[in-house]
């Protein structure tokens, strides 16, 4: 199965402030962002919709069972040491049945610090444009050679009143320069973590994490209007443990729990609000995940891998609001999970299968709850490398598997619809990916191509109503698609070297949908051309680098017809970083050439801006 | 200075970044007029910055698709709520842009466009128009009327309603406003009765739960459709008598309506298990003898869910908009006997018309 990984310097190379920035440099990812640090940002996998992205923290999958989705900006690359793709599953067997139960998974990993007998890490301050400031720290401790503990801490302070260009007509021949209001930030997370390692291969970690942020919400750039009041507070909690014992090379587990606690209370001061408190409409939502999980895998024989994953959880969501159309539901769902999986490796063929199945029951306070639903999903996939003296491999894989209707989808009030069934994919994959090193002119070269062909069934669609819309399963999306990767790295001497990552997606992701006036149109915000790059040059303290996102003309609509077309972008970046012992300083040019443009249509993102930053490490 | 090693590499890119970006020329804008034909007011989607006008010429049967944009080279702005003709100039609310636009009736330019705002200076969102005594009668989602002089173009006093007041119309020197409560604690259920020689508040009538549209006949009566709350509490369709003051049931299911020639056109539909819409009729009403002429009078198909619907009072023509909510809409053109006579195309949700006739 196709993983990509980004990690180290290629990470810190790219102009990143969070993941979704990491993200859209993976080929086959289409990132959807609403602009400025508080905008929210999902990735979607292959033209799949972003609810069919698993998001997994150090080990343990994210949770949103109200929208389905977890906003990646919320997520800083400070500390994180990797971020990894994994299109299907991960390969390993050893997971919790959670990784194997979405149709691809983003994976991030933070640091974690070799040992040392002293106070380890490191103080940062980020200062940008639009009035943002960024203070960071991470201290890590080594209680004994086995135990080590740390703290992170990230703020985030931003005015994000960016300026940008308004069209009046489409021509472009009429602009209006305004901007970007009801767009401050103020966050902060927070976290500490715990590691014992019991032997080499024998751990206990642990976990706590909150989350605060405090931020306008800009909503869409509205022509003749610079109005904006709507303001979101979230708070979330979450703590984690994971154990994990290999020391037997029979039989190894593990075992994991999780607890999650998010709020967030939405409120908005509008004229028309005129009968409530302040003018203001307030939503509350809060929502709790209990989670817990078990792995084993054993080895039978020497070829052979079988693993065995049962997790089970609990959600619920509560909602309430001031105003008349809103229906408080409380809607809980238990899911169960089990897993089983095979793996065999023989000289240079590695296949490996799996069979998930899923249960879930729902229950509602206020009307009715979704039926039971069970589940049976297989996953194949084979590896081979055809020439013994060459690392280059065929893979394939198929994988079926679905999301489950959100809480939105089913209990909103007048649009929910609890009869919903699971959205289902079905990926086909054909790939080969080539590793060598050399000593001329290329130190180290990657590369992978991979074919896809996916098909979305029982689409959980919109369907347009007065004075409410609904949701309805109506509709089929077929992608096919090609994603090619190459990684490069030209190694100069011992003190300097260049590296290269260059990614392209071309796909089709087209409405199948028997009957539709739309049939065979492009599905909204799916580019046909997509693509980033990054080229670091690293010399003595010295790193230099140039990296950018580009996408192909999008449509914002579900007709391909000119008046839904939102232009193409290419977004170009600059940095420059001095390292010396302990301290290090980076500055950094985003949109470099000042670009005009919208990933989410009138969501515009920023112009040309800054940031500087200076760290130090313990 | 160490970032100018990576520039020449960088510009390569943008050059071709230039290639990807599409020039599109200006069409050339036609000398047109509005002269004789109907001008329709699409209400684009909310957030989607579309709201714009259409026109359809009787004369050359040809259709223009955004009139605003080619005479003012700018767009509507967001979500065209309403748009009434009186005197030579069209009136056009623009609710989330909170815009009232005037535009010339015959040539389609903007003569001024007025921003909505309150004392806070914050939106106040307008909803409705009606005209009458050289006045355009503004109704504000905020909860207010205000009138506009249609000679200064200047804004004059301003009185309160209910919460939400939606549709208005004129009878007996008096304004009727309708009051949803559609952001309220709890929906509005009345109609305000303004006196436009005083503009002042008379009562507020109680009528069915949310009401909406308002329309009346030549008697005085008003004839007011409500939505209710979509689940326990239904819509109905209600007449207030002009002497009285009664309000009395009218056993007509109704979405939307309007009043010609002491006939109420009246649209209905409904959704069944899968959300598909059904059971869309257009009914014809006598408002004077309070009696069902027709309960089903079109037989054509409606391509998509009916949006607005008018009645040319030159030919008692039937226009009925129709509109899926996310792609353009079309304009039904329908005889007084429902017979279908022509069809355009119109700009997404198709919520207003107005004829101009030579």
């Amino acid at each position: 199965m196709p993983v990509q990984t980004i990690s180290g310097k290629e990470l810190t190379g790219l102009n990143a402030s969070n993941i979704s920035d990491v993200a859209q440099h993976f080929a086959g990812v289409t990132v959807k962002d609403y602009g400025g640090i508080g905008g929210l940002k999902t990735v979607s996998i292959r033209g799949l919709g972003a609810l069919h992205t698993g998001i997994c923290y150090d080990g343990l999958m994210m949770t949103d069972v109200q929208s389905g989705q977890i906003d990646l900006s919320r997520f800083s690359i400070e500390n994180i040491a990797s971020v990894v793709l994994f299109n299907g599953q991960p390969t390993d067997l050893l997971q919790p049945a959670r990784m194997f139960a979405s149709s691809g998974v983003l994976s991030f990993n933070s640091l974690q610090p070799a040992y040392s007998k002293a106070l380890t890490g490191e103080v940062k301050m980020k200062v940008a444009s639009f009035d943002t400031y960024n203070p960071s720290l991470f201290l890590n401790k080594y209680l004994s050679s086995k135990w080590s503990l740390n703290i992170l801490a990230n703020a985030i302070q931003s005015a994000g009143n960016y300026p940008y260009i308004e069209q009046l007509n489409s021509s472009g021949t009429n602009i209006e320069k305004k901007n970007r209001v009801n767009s401050d930030v103020k966050s902060l997370n927070s976290e500490v973590n715990s590691l014992y390692h019991f032997t080499d291969f024998e751990s206990l970690s642990f976990k706590v994490n909150q989350y605060y942020s405090e931020r306008g919400l800009p909503g869409a750039d509205i022509q003749y209007s610079t109005y904006s009041t709507e303001r979101a507070l979230e708070k979330s909690y979450m703590s984690q443990f994971l154990y994990q014992n290999k020391n037997s090379c029979y039989l190894q587990y593990q075992f994991g729990a999780k607890y999650n606690n998010s709020t967030a209370r939405y409120s908005e001061r509008k004229s028309t609000y005129s009968t409530l408190t302040d003018n203001t409409r307030i939503d509350h939502y809060e929502q709790n995940e209990y989670y817990l999980t078990s792995a084993f895998q054993g080895f039978p024989t020497n070829y052979l891998t079988l693993s065995a994953s049962l997790d089970g959880w609990y959600n619920n969501l509560f909602s309430s609001s001031n105003i008349n159309y809103y229906e408080a539901a409380k809607p809980t769902r238990q899911t169960i999970l089990g897993s089983l999986a095979a793996k065999y490796i023989h000289e240079r063929l590695t296949v490996s299968a799996n069979l998930l199945y899923t249960f879930t029951h729902e229950t509602n306070t206020v009307s009715d709850a979704a039926a039971d639903r069970k589940r049976l999903t297989p996953t194949v996939s084979l590896s081979y490398q055809p020439l013994e003296d060459k690392n280059l491999r065929i893979r394939a894989f198929y994988k079926n598997i679905f999301r489950l209707p959100t809480f939105t989808d089913l209990y909103y009030n007048d649009f929910g619809y609890t009869k919903l069934s699971p959205e289902i994919t079905n990926q086909y994959n054909l790939g080969a990916t080539f590793t060598e090193h050399y000593s001329g002119l290329i130190s180290e070269l990657e590369c992978s191509l991979d074919a896809y062909y996916n098909r979305v069934s029982n689409k959980i669609s919109i369907m347009y109503g007065v004075p409410y819309s609904s949701v309805r399963n109506i509709g089929r999306v077929d992608i096919k698609g090609t994603d090619v990767s190459v990684k490069a790295l030209k190694k100069i001497n011992s003190k300097s070297d260049l590296s290269l990552n260059l990614s392209y997606t071309f796909q089709l992701a087209q409405d199948y949908t028997t009957g539709s006036a739309t049939y065979r149109d492009i599905i909204p915000y799916t580019p046909v051309h997509s693509g980033s790059g990054a080229l670091i040059y690293r010399f003595k303290r010295f790193e230099y680098g140039y990296n950018y996102v580009f996408s192909g003309k999008r449509y914002i609509g579900q007709n391909s017809n000119a008046s839904n077309v939102l232009n193409p972008y290419i977004d170009q970046n600059v940095f420059t970083r001095y390292t010396f012992r302990k301290f290090s300083c980076t500055a950094e040019i985003n949109n470099l050439f000042n670009a005009n443009y919208d990933v989410v249509k009138y969501y515009p993102m920023p112009g040309r801006n800054y940031r500087l930053s200076v760290s130090y490490k313990l | 200075m160490k970032i100018r090693k990576t520039l020449p590499l960088s510009l390569l890119v943008c050059i071709t970044a230039f290639s990807f970006t599409s020039c599109k020329s200006d069409d050339p804008v036609d000398s047109y007029n509005l002269t004789n034909g109907v001008v329709v007011l699409n209400e684009g989607k909310y957030n989607g910055n579309n709201a714009s006008i259409s026109y359809y010429d009787f004369d050359t049967q040809k259709t223009y698709s955004d009139v605003f944009t080619d005479k003012n080279n700018r767009g509507l702005g967001d979500t065209g709520q309403d748009m009434i003709k009186y005197g030579s100039k069209l009136y056009i609310a623009v609710y989330n842009s909170s815009l009232i636009e005037v535009v010339d009736a015959k040539t389609g330019v903007s003569k001024k466009s007025i921003s909505m705002v309150n004392d806070a200076n914050a939106p106040s969102y307008p909803r409705s128009l009606t005209a009458a005594n050289g006045k355009v009668y503004i109704v504000l989602y905020d909860g207010h009327v205000t009138q506009l002089d249609t000679t200064s173009l200047s804004l004059g006093s301003k009185i309160t309603v209910g919460a939400n007041p939606d549709c208005s119309v004129i009878s007996n020197n008096k304004l009727y406003v309708a009051n949803t409560g559609g952001m309220a604690a709890v929906n509005d259920s009345t109609v305000s009765v303004i006196n436009l020689s005083t503009f002042t508040e008379e009562k507020r009538i109680t009528v069915n739960l949310n009401p909406s549209t308002i329309q009346a006949d030549s008697e005085g009566d008003i004839y007011v459709a409500s939505n209710g709350n979509y689940g326990t509490i239904a819509g109905k369709f209600q007449r207030i008598d002009a002497q009285t003051g009664a309000v009395s049931d009218i056993a007509v299911s109704v979405r939307n309506f309007c009043i010609m020639n002491d006939k109420a056109y009246i649209y209905n539909f409904s959704y069944d298990a899968n959300y598909n819409v059904s059971n869309k009729t257009i009914a014809v009403y006598d408002v004077k003898n309070e009696k069902l002429l027709n309960s089903s009078l079109v037989s054509t198909t409606l391509d998509n869910t009916p949006y607005c619907i008018a009645v040319d009072p030159s030919t008692n023509y039937i226009y009925v908009g129709t509109s899926d909510y996310s792609t353009l809409g079309k304009m039904y053109c329908f005889d007084s006997t429902g017979a279908f006579k022509y069809s355009f195309t119109t700009g997404i949700n198709p919520s207003k018309v107005v004829f101009i006739n030579k």
